[in-house]
């Protein structure tokens, strides 16, 4: 390793840790669960009641989505990983849940949010 | 092409992608952070751009993803264009940093590791229209230093042993 190379990672680390920081910064609260199937909207989840279980017809079966107090989560899904079911719940606006054999995306909005989504 | 360099080079494919299933089998927190791997097959990739050339890496890189593609993941699936764009914006990325600045093969390593993370999610972005795999680019890059570094010194490891093959004379350090 030579100096070139300890400023690469020191300039790399500085970009990484203000990444986080812009990550951090997004604090709104979500208030809808948006699910879709094949680009689809399926279902619309309102996040301010209590945890209940959900279910949609996936790709290759159900899948059970359980939702409420501001976050969501798959419980239960027919895919050879089970990617989105080990994912846990997720509670902020950016993050989303995406299950790609059963062609399932979960995604959180919040009301008061006037940003256009594209895509 | 010469035979020697032919049948050299078929060999670093077939390590390649032996490389590839064996990191396919070492969990790295499996599942949580979606594309996160080793990344051994970039020890063979940069091991061919400082012996050989720009040309037969790119070769070597694109040959291996598609192998790869017909034997494991299915040609033209989306994990097959995941590493795609991960492996081309990789092998440009570590040709340009190896030709314009005097990083080691270290730097040249952690360039290639970074960028693949980096050609992976503009893959995701293109294919799945969502821009929020960026949420995951943080943690892709933070883990892309580490074996980026390890890839790096295993390369070098390696190019010493193999030092009478590096005849254009490029400095590794």
């Amino acid at each position: 390793m030579n100096k070139s190379d300890y400023i690469l990672i020191a300039f790399l680390g500085i970009i990484i840790i203000a990444l986080f920081g812009f990550l951090k910064l997004d604090k709104s609260d979500v208030n809808n669960a948006l699910v879709y199937y094949d680009n689809d909207l399926i279902l619309k989840i309102d996040l301010n009641t209590k945890l209940k279980e959900y279910k949609v017809k996936g790709y290759n079966g159900d899948v059970y989505i359980k939702a409420g107090d501001g976050k969501v989560k798959v419980v239960e899904e027919k895919s050879p990983l089970h990617l989105c079911s080990k994912q846990g719940y997720i509670s902020k606006s950016y993050e989303t849940i995406v299950c790609l054999p059963n062609k399932i995306v979960i995604k959180l909005e919040s009301n008061d949010d006037l940003d256009v989504t594209v895509g | 092409m010469e035979m020697k360099k032919f049948t050299r080079l078929s060999l670093l494919l077939a390590l390649c992608i032996v490389l590839n299933i064996i990191e396919s089998v070492i969990p790295l927190f499996n599942g949580y952070i979606p594309g996160l791997k080793l990344g051994l097959a970039n020890i063979v990739i940069l091991f061919i751009l400082y012996c050989y050339s720009f040309k037969d890496a790119l070769y070597v890189s694109l040959l291996r993803v598609v192998i790869v593609g017909i034997t494991r993941t299915g040609l033209f699936s989306v994990a097959f264009f995941f590493s795609l764009g991960g492996a081309f914006l990789s092998i440009i990325m570590m040709s340009l940093f190896k030709k314009l600045t005097n990083l080691s093969v270290i730097g040249v390593s952690i360039i290639g590791s970074i960028s693949h993370s980096i050609g992976q999610i503009i893959m995701a972005i293109i294919l799945i229209k969502s821009n929020l795999m960026v949420m995951y680019l943080p943690w892709l890059l933070m883990f892309s230093i580490p074996t980026g570094i390890i890839t790096g010194k295993i390369a070098l490891k390696m190019l010493e042993n193999f030092k009478e093959l590096n005849e254009v004379g490029v400095s590794l350090y």
